[in-house]
């Protein structure tokens, strides 16, 4: 009789330090019911187009919660203004972290803006998952930041296929590049020419420019004065269609690539409506998201989910391929959560989202998948290229691999 | 490489830097307008020009020829800036100068905030006014689109200065901005000549707005943020009270930074607009008043 | 007799007063809004100074924000990459700064009114991409990192700061830098205004040419205003770099320069007490306005509409208003026989 009320006791005794233990290691940002992540995004300012980002992936979440959201938690995503401003970055996070508590950074966007806070983050032990920026060193500098991850196939290794592309397909070519100053542009560049190896002295001529210039005419100019008969573009939307105009002005037509930030549907329809089919066919660049204004995907359950989602939890507008963007990672997150388990510890997302490998990604392409390991904090480095042809992108070959 | 100067690129660049610097002009004859009749820069002048390009797009949208949109737009932008003239400026006209500055300042994120919420920021177009097919002449390329911008930016002013110099409310107009008590005491409604400066410079803005859209081959809210500087730059240079000073800085301003970017290597692109700026400055402290521009006495 | 008393003793209650709330705002607020609160002290540091410029000698400045970009800088550089102390760096940010508002303050003499606020402006402007040339010592697009040399600063990673054996938390710590350095700017100016340098400075703003004929040295006056002017901007920009802990050409645009001269105009020219009203409202405004509404443009159409409010409604700024309120005390205060 002694002997069970003892052991009776010792089980109810058990259980009651199994639940006062889990409860007390609660991690920060984490309750029964919720868990609470953070970032930042430009909601004001010439930059505030980029948050759709954000929104995206908050009707995204929002939709998972309806459905239950993991483990009986709903995931409540916070963002915050910076104006694209890296200072409102940094105090914005800070508050984040320190104010708010939340389990993790997601989704921050800014290639400076998200360096600014990483070491910060990283000293303090909290994740700074899936960064919005295509910048290399996000991936790349893992040993020294272990608890920051990108996203996006970065902007080196988009280069660095079309490096390659041309030294395959055309060896004999003049190669000029417009990029912008900054290190979105030349990150691309060292791409190419990384891609180029041995064939780097193909590119004849590099004009860049600055965000704040009003056209890019001169550059342009400049391009075809050294005779360059194809053509990288590095630029943004602006500036990207500038150059098929102002091309077309002077009376050139180079083969064009279009750097993947530039080839939305809409934008290429754009160029071709102002210059006309023939200046816009065969132009190159590389694709991993199911644009929404691509008839192709009209169709597709994906993008049909996609809409759905946008619509109904108030995700802004649907036509933009950044909100695409953001339900991918938004996707991604969840994927990790679930893999962190029951009681998810930033220890034990990070180790999550360091060992990931989700295929069933429903706005990526097809045959892609989301892939990480201790060693690759790269979790899209697949990517196709594609060809506009009769105004529409077409993608050919396989997946490529970059690193 | 050629090694006798390249004469085709020099004129190719200035050619260039014409057809920018006239998409500008209207906007700096718009600054003149505004500096004349209220003495102060507006700063909020570019993102009304934007706001009327916008609303050009919709009329464009509804399926209006882009002529018929043009001077529809232009009838509705003269009288929105009447209308923010009666509204913001009006009651801080007696204010000092810089409360008024500090309220075209706030116009300015109120009109951009306005014009982000009512048409979302997608990257959109205006079709082109003229023809846009290259004419090579002598190894020049330039466009129809090219001529027509200057065009009408030339034509814009002239109509102004026909309208200054020989209708009976243009007269009242000067009047008011160069003598208001003495206007007043003959019978000039000097406050409605403010505003009808205030129309009169949102319908140039618009002009520059609809020039620049297509010049610039797309638009989004962003689209004058920096042809506010150029255009503040090149009235500034031709002479702040002049229209005709405003025309021809901007053309200059417009020629100088191209053939700073392409003649001298050290500039790059980041530096071409730092250093025109400097080179403007530079003229001003020869010629404080601008080109055009005549320094007003000061009494003590 | 008693009237001078009753004057010392209001003088002293004010006094009082200001120190009280110094020493004791941050346990009103939770610890991280301290940080917000020391934002504000920055701003008030870089709009005094402008208002000594633009107020008192009447010279527009639309560039002040590159002018804290010059001291926000010194500071970066030399932590960065002459491993000083991030505090340490404040004077010389300050220096830096004047020296760079001296030489702006050149053009002024021949310039004035609307050239000076073109020169100014294209300042502002060029400056982003000045910065982002010289990349060797500016980190170019990327900027400045002073948390990777955390070692060597007084703040730094580990959120605690501890001067003279006492320890404080870091947000409470550059709360008390800021105002500290900013009550000290503040008296600073009080007295430059109130003696024979003030009544120069306001000679040269109400008509130059009397001034010129009274044997006030015009070139001087303007240019070592800017450059006073110059050294408050730098401080605060010190101050902004080492809050933030970085600097980058994104955070010094001409949107900075116009919030410090809203600032100053909102808060009243030539009226110092009206500057710390000018340095909340640019501090909570932004934030205010995205409170309103997330809607794409919302945020920025509140900001300008609550901009202009304050010039419809005050259009000699709150210093106006303070004026009209204090007129009793005052005229007590100066009433010497």
């Amino acid at each position: 009789m002694r002997r069970i009320t003892y052991l009776c006791a010792g089980v109810f005794g058990a259980l009651a330090l199994a639940t006062v233990a889990t409860g007390a290691a609660s991690e920060t940002g984490v309750t029964p019911t919720q868990i609470l992540i953070g970032g930042t995004t430009p909601l004001s300012g010439p930059a505030s187009a980029y948050q759709s980002v954000a929104k995206g992936a908050a009707a995204y979440f929002r939709y998972v919660n309806a459905r239950g959201g993991v483990n009986k938690r709903r995931i409540k995503y916070v963002y915050k203004d910076d104006g694209y401003d890296p200072s409102k970055t940094v105090d914005g996070t800070r508050e984040l972290v320190q104010q708010d508590k939340v389990f993790a950074i997601f989704n921050s966007l800014g290639t400076e803006h998200n360096l600014a806070t990483r070491s910060y983050l990283n000293a303090l032990k909290v994740p700074q998952l899936f960064v919005a920026s295509g910048a290399t060193t996000f991936g790349k500098e893992y040993k020294q930041y272990p608890w920051t991850i990108g996203y996006q196939p970065n902007y080196h290794a988009e280069g660095t296929i079309y490096g390659r592309y041309v030294a395959k397909t055309s060896p004999k070519t003049r190669i000029g590049v417009l990029y912008q100053a900054d290190d979105y542009g030349k990150d691309l560049l060292g791409g190419l020419r990384s891609g180029l190896g041995k064939k780097a002295g193909l590119i004849k001529s590099k004009q860049s420019y600055d965000v704040n210039d009003p056209d890019v005419k001169s550059q342009v100019a400049k391009l075809k004065g050294a005779k360059v008969n194809t053509l990288m573009l590095f630029a943004t939307p602006k500036f990207a269609i500038q150059s098929f105009v102002y091309a077309k002005a002077l009376g050139w037509r180079p083969k064009v690539y279009v750097n993947a930030v530039s080839s939305a549907a809409n934008i290429m329809g754009l160029a071709t409506a102002a210059t006309g089919k023939k200046h816009t066919e065969g132009s190159l660049s590389i694709v991993f998201l199911k644009d929404p204004t691509d008839v192709h995907w009209r169709k597709d359950p994906g993008t049909k989910l996609y809409r759905t989602i946008m619509k109904r939890y108030q995700g802004g507008n649907p036509n933009d391929v950044y909100a695409v963007y953001g339900m991918s990672a938004a996707h991604t997150f969840v994927a990790a959560l679930k893999k962190a388990g029951k009681n998810p510890t930033r220890a034990s997302v990070m180790k999550a989202a360091t060992s990931l490998n989700v295929k069933n990604d429903p706005f990526l392409l097809p045959g892609m998948s989301v892939r990480t390991t201790k060693r690759d904090h790269f979790p899209l480095d697949q990517a196709k290229l594609q060809r506009y042809h009769a105004g529409r992108w077409v993608s050919f070959g396989g997946l490529f691999t970059v690193r | 490489m050629p090694l006798a100067f390249d004469w085709t690129q020099l004129v190719q660049q200035t050619v260039i830097g014409l057809a920018s610097g006239g998409v500008w002009a209207s906007l700096a004859v718009a600054l003149v307008l505004i500096y004349r009749s209220t003495g102060v820069v507006n700063f909020a002048q570019g993102e009304m020009a934007m706001f009327s390009t916008f609303i050009a797009w919709s009329l464009v949208h509804q399926g209006l020829s882009y002529w018929a949109a043009f001077f529809l737009t232009l009838a509705v932008s003269f009288v929105g800036g009447v209308a923010v003239e009666r509204a913001v400026i009006r009651p801080v006209e007696r204010a000092p100068e810089l409360t008024v500055v500090i309220v075209t300042l706030g116009l300015f994120f109120v009109v951009n905030g306005a014009a982000r919420w009512i048409w979302t920021p997608e990257t959109r177009s205006l079709p082109n006014a003229f023809s846009t097919r290259p004419i090579d002449v002598g190894g020049v390329a330039f466009s129809i689109q090219d001529l027509g911008t200057i065009g009408v930016s030339l034509a814009a002013v002239a109509l102004l200065w026909l309208f200054f110099r020989f209708t009976k409310l243009g007269l009242a107009s000067r009047a008011s901005a160069l003598n208001p008590e003495a206007s007043r005491l003959v019978g000039v409604r000097v406050s409605w000549m403010l505003a009808l400066g205030w129309g009169l410079a949102a319908a140039m803005g618009a002009v520059s707005g609809m020039l620049a859209a297509p010049a610039l081959a797309s638009f989004d809210q962003n689209l004058m943020q920096p042809v506010l500087l150029y255009a503040f730059a090149g009235a500034v240079l031709g002479g702040i009270d002049s229209p005709l000073g405003a025309v021809v800085g901007t053309m200059l301003l417009g020629v100088l930074i191209n053939l700073l970017g392409t003649y001298v290597d050290w500039i790059g692109s980041e530096l071409r607009l730092p250093v025109a700026l400097a080179v403007i400055l530079g003229v001003l402290l020869v010629r404080p008043a601008g080109l055009f521009g005549h320094v007003a006495e000061q009494r003590v | 007799m008693r009237r001078r008393s009753l004057g010392i003793v209001a003088w002293l209650v004010v006094v009082g007063a200001v120190l009280a709330a110094y020493a004791l705002a941050p346990r009103l607020v939770s610890d991280f809004h301290s940080r917000n609160l020391a934002e504000a002290g920055i701003f008030f540091i870089a709009i005094v100074g402008l208002n000594l410029l633009t107020g008192y000698t009447g010279q527009i400045s639309l560039g002040h924000g590159a002018l804290m970009a010059v001291g926000g800088y010194t500071t970066a550089a030399l932590v960065v990459h002459e491993h000083w102390r991030d505090v340490w760096t404040i004077p010389l940010a300050g220096v830096a700064a004047g020296i760079v508002g001296f030489v702006i303050g050149l053009p002024a003499l021949r310039l004035s009114g609307l050239y000076l606020a073109l020169a100014t402006f294209a300042f502002a402007v060029a400056m982003p991409s000045l910065l982002k040339k010289f990349s060797g010592l500016t980190g170019g697009s990327e900027g400045l990192r002073l948390l990777e040399q955390a070692p060597l600063q007084v703040t730094g990673l580990s959120g605690t700061v501890t001067v003279l054996g006492h320890t404080t938390t870091q947000n409470h710590f550059l709360y008390y830098l800021a105002w500290g350095i900013g009550l000290l700017g503040f008296g600073l100016a009080w007295l430059l205004v109130r003696g024979q340098a003030g009544r120069t400075l306001r000679a040269v703003r109400d008509s130059e040419v009397a001034a010129a004929s009274v044997g006030i040295d015009l070139a001087w006056t303007k240019t070592l205003a800017f450059a006073l002017s110059g050294v408050y901007a730098g401080v605060a920009g010190a101050l902004l770099a080492i809050q933030n802990e970085i600097v980058n050409p994104l955070s010094f645009t001409f949107l900075l320069s116009i919030l410090i001269l809203v600032g100053a105009v909102v808060g009243g020219l030539g009226s110092l007490p009206g500057m710390v009203v000018g340095a909340f409202f640019v501090e909570y405004l932004p934030d205010l306005s995205t409170r309103v509404s997330n809607a794409q443009g919302v945020p920025d159409f509140v900001y300008g509409a609550a901009i202009i409010a304050s010039m419809l409604l005050l259009p000699n700024g709150a210093g106006g208003l303070l004026r009209r309120l204090a007129r009793p005390l005052t005229t007590r205060l100066y009433l010497r026989p």
